[in-house]
């Protein structure tokens, strides 16, 4: 079968795009070799800062988008038809709870959980999936176990940081409940071609699959990945410039002291996995703030704005801050008052 | 020039395509660069250090797959925004290759947090005194006690140095960071060293010291007997 395209004068093969952008790339290249030391250590923490945030999230980027784009190529739709059919009250804890299933973390989780929405699964309980997994992810909780050994509130935090962070991820897949899939997720150029490709692999007599699969991988990696570099320099460059002392004055003021570690955990941008020891270094900050470092950090960071910027529809991220701070604040106090 | 798609059962090569391939290729390369030159300790801790060689796996698989699926049946515009947004995506390659090898140094140690509420590496009352100990030390009092035991015993440690104002000038503090899974979690440690000698060792130059090691109230001395300059160690941060 034949489908003939309309004649379009389309520049499609702009490889002077490409040597322009290499010329670039080659001198910012040679700038910075020549900058080197010289470019004072200012320079050297960004750049430091800045390349380790990205080699540590990019590999779990491009194996969110390698999951993501083998449940849009290989599982077949009716699989997720028939979770879709599920009351949103059952799909909602279920998604909630995969987390211990599928150890994401932040990075990887926001790409399946866009593609878990595309597919057909309420996109409130795909929100409270990409929100839950980087917390409720075994590994997650053995290391936030391993930061605070040794002491008393131990299991107060390993399990206050699960429930809590259980809790948030369910308030805000309710409260874009209402909200249609269309609505939530922002729209990309590519969801038409990617699905134009499907088409088009289907309608020769062998239907290959795995060049859509590489077409889904490379366009989630391509997108997360901009946002990801930008959301990196962000966090690097106030991890240089902002010195962590500066939310010391508060670490005895009520509430405060939880919204300076939230914040802090917000500019840091670190990983799910690590960031237990940098809350656990916090000695001067109660149990309570050091608990919201760890349940407000893997939901919302600056990475991770940039991140929901490029999948979700404007308005998404004002709510995860909203939602997120309120409840992480309110769990906060309370579990202080029985622990602290 | 233009790739001229007609029909879509005549699958051509695809500039933008390419493009990607060349890209994730550039990533998969970094990451096996890293692996092999034993590079990606300045970057990563112990705990994550597969990230690096996964990461190597997944990209040139990606990088594989992208090169095989280069052609297609339908023209894809390669669009001077399309051309910056990859780019944009091969600058952090651009920056680790580029940028001359290096390690945190005094400037981060004055912007970040101290070790604090780390637990020590072991019994600290006996065995190898390490930078851990003294860290887990000056919040944990069981291990401040434990310490305080060994008062005078011999240590040696490698660190760079940090000078702080108003320091005599046979004094600085010896700093080292504990890295859990990237620099961007890294923690520091110091240490006073007193009676170096005066002058000859510069601010964030990499050190051993060997001395006896003294708690006084909140901090812990080494009094130097040995101070030698060394090399950037090939794992510059430590574990925990």
């Amino acid at each position: 079968m034949q489908t003939t395209m309309e004649a379009r004068p389309v520049a499609t093969g702009r490889w002077r795009h490409g040597l322009v952008v290499l010329a670039a790339l080659a001198a910012v290249g040679l700038a910075l070799r020549l900058a080197g030391d010289a470019g004072g250590p200012q320079l050297r923490t960004f750049v430091l800062v800045f390349s380790s945030l990205l080699i540590e999230a990019f590999p779990f980027i491009l194996l969110g988008a390698v999951v993501s784009g083998a449940i849009e190529v290989y599982v077949p739709a009716a699989a997720f038809a028939r979770l879709a059919r599920l009351p949103r009250g059952v799909q909602m804890p279920v998604a909630g709870l995969g987390g211990f299933a599928f150890p994401v973390c932040e990075c990887g989780s926001v790409p399946v959980a866009r593609r878990l929405a595309m597919k057909g699964l309420a996109p409130a309980a795909a929100v409270t999936f990409m929100l839950a997994a980087p917390i409720l992810n075994p590994v997650v909780l053995v290391s936030t176990a391993v930061a605070y050994r040794g002491r008393d509130v131990l299991w107060p935090m390993v399990l206050g940081r699960a429930g809590l962070g259980l809790v948030a991820a369910l308030a805000v897949g309710w409260i874009v409940a209402r909200q249609a899939r269309g609505e939530l997720l922002r729209a990309r150029p590519e969801d038409d071609h990617e699905h134009e490709e499907h088409r088009a692999s289907g309608d020769g007599v062998r239907r290959r699959r795995w060049p859509a699969f590489f077409e889904h991988v490379t366009t989630d990696f391509i997108l997360l990945g901009k946002y990801l570099i930008i959301g990196a320099a962000v966090a690097a460059a106030l991890q240089t410039f902002v010195p962590q002392s500066i939310i010391g004055a508060v670490a005895d003021a009520p509430i405060l002291n939880i919204l300076a570690m939230m914040a802090l955990a917000g500019v840091l941008s670190l990983c799910s996995e690590s960031d237990a020891f940098v809350a656990a270094s916090f000695v001067q900050f109660g149990m309570g703030a050091q608990l919201a470092f760890l349940v407000f950090g893997p939901m919302v960071d600056a990475k991770l704005g940039f991140l929901y910027a490029g999948t979700f529809s404007r308005g998404f991220l004002r709510t995860v801050v909203v939602a997120v701070a309120t409840i992480t604040l309110a769990g906060a106090l309370w579990l202080e008052v029985f622990f602290g | 020039m233009t790739e001229g798609f007609e029909t879509r059962d005549r699958p051509r090569v695809v500039a933008l395509r390419v493009a990607q391939a060349v890209l994730l290729s550039a990533w998969a390369g970094m990451f096996w660069f890293l692996v092999a030159s034993g590079q990606s300790w300045l970057y990563v801790g112990a705990r994550t250090a597969w990230v690096v060689p996964t990461g190597g796996v997944v990209l040139s698989f990606a990088a594989l797959g992208r090169w095989l699926s280069i052609r297609a049946p339908r023209p894809e515009p390669f669009t001077s925004g399309r051309a910056w947004a990859l780019g944009l995506i091969a600058l952090p390659v651009v920056v680790v290759m580029a940028f001359p090898p290096s390690s945190l140094g005094s400037y981060a140690a004055d912007r970040r947090s101290a070790a604090l509420g780390l637990a020590a590496t072991g019994d600290a009352s006996e065995g190898e005194i390490t930078l851990v100990d003294l860290g887990a030390a000056l919040w944990s009092e069981e291990t401040a006690a434990a310490l305080a035991g060994r008062a005078g015993n011999e240590v040696s440690f490698v660190g760079f140095v940090t000078r702080r104002e108003g320091m005599p000038a046979d004094e600085f503090l010896l700093t080292r960071f504990i890295v859990s899974c990237c620099v961007a979690d890294a923690l520091s440690v110091q240490v006073r060293v007193v009676n170096a000698p005066a002058g000859r060792f510069e601010h964030d130059q990499w050190v051993e010291v060997e001395g006896a090691f003294y708690p006084l109230g909140d901090e812990m001395v080494v009094d130097a007997a040995r101070v030698r300059a060394v090399e950037r160690p090939d794992r510059p941060y430590l574990n925990v």
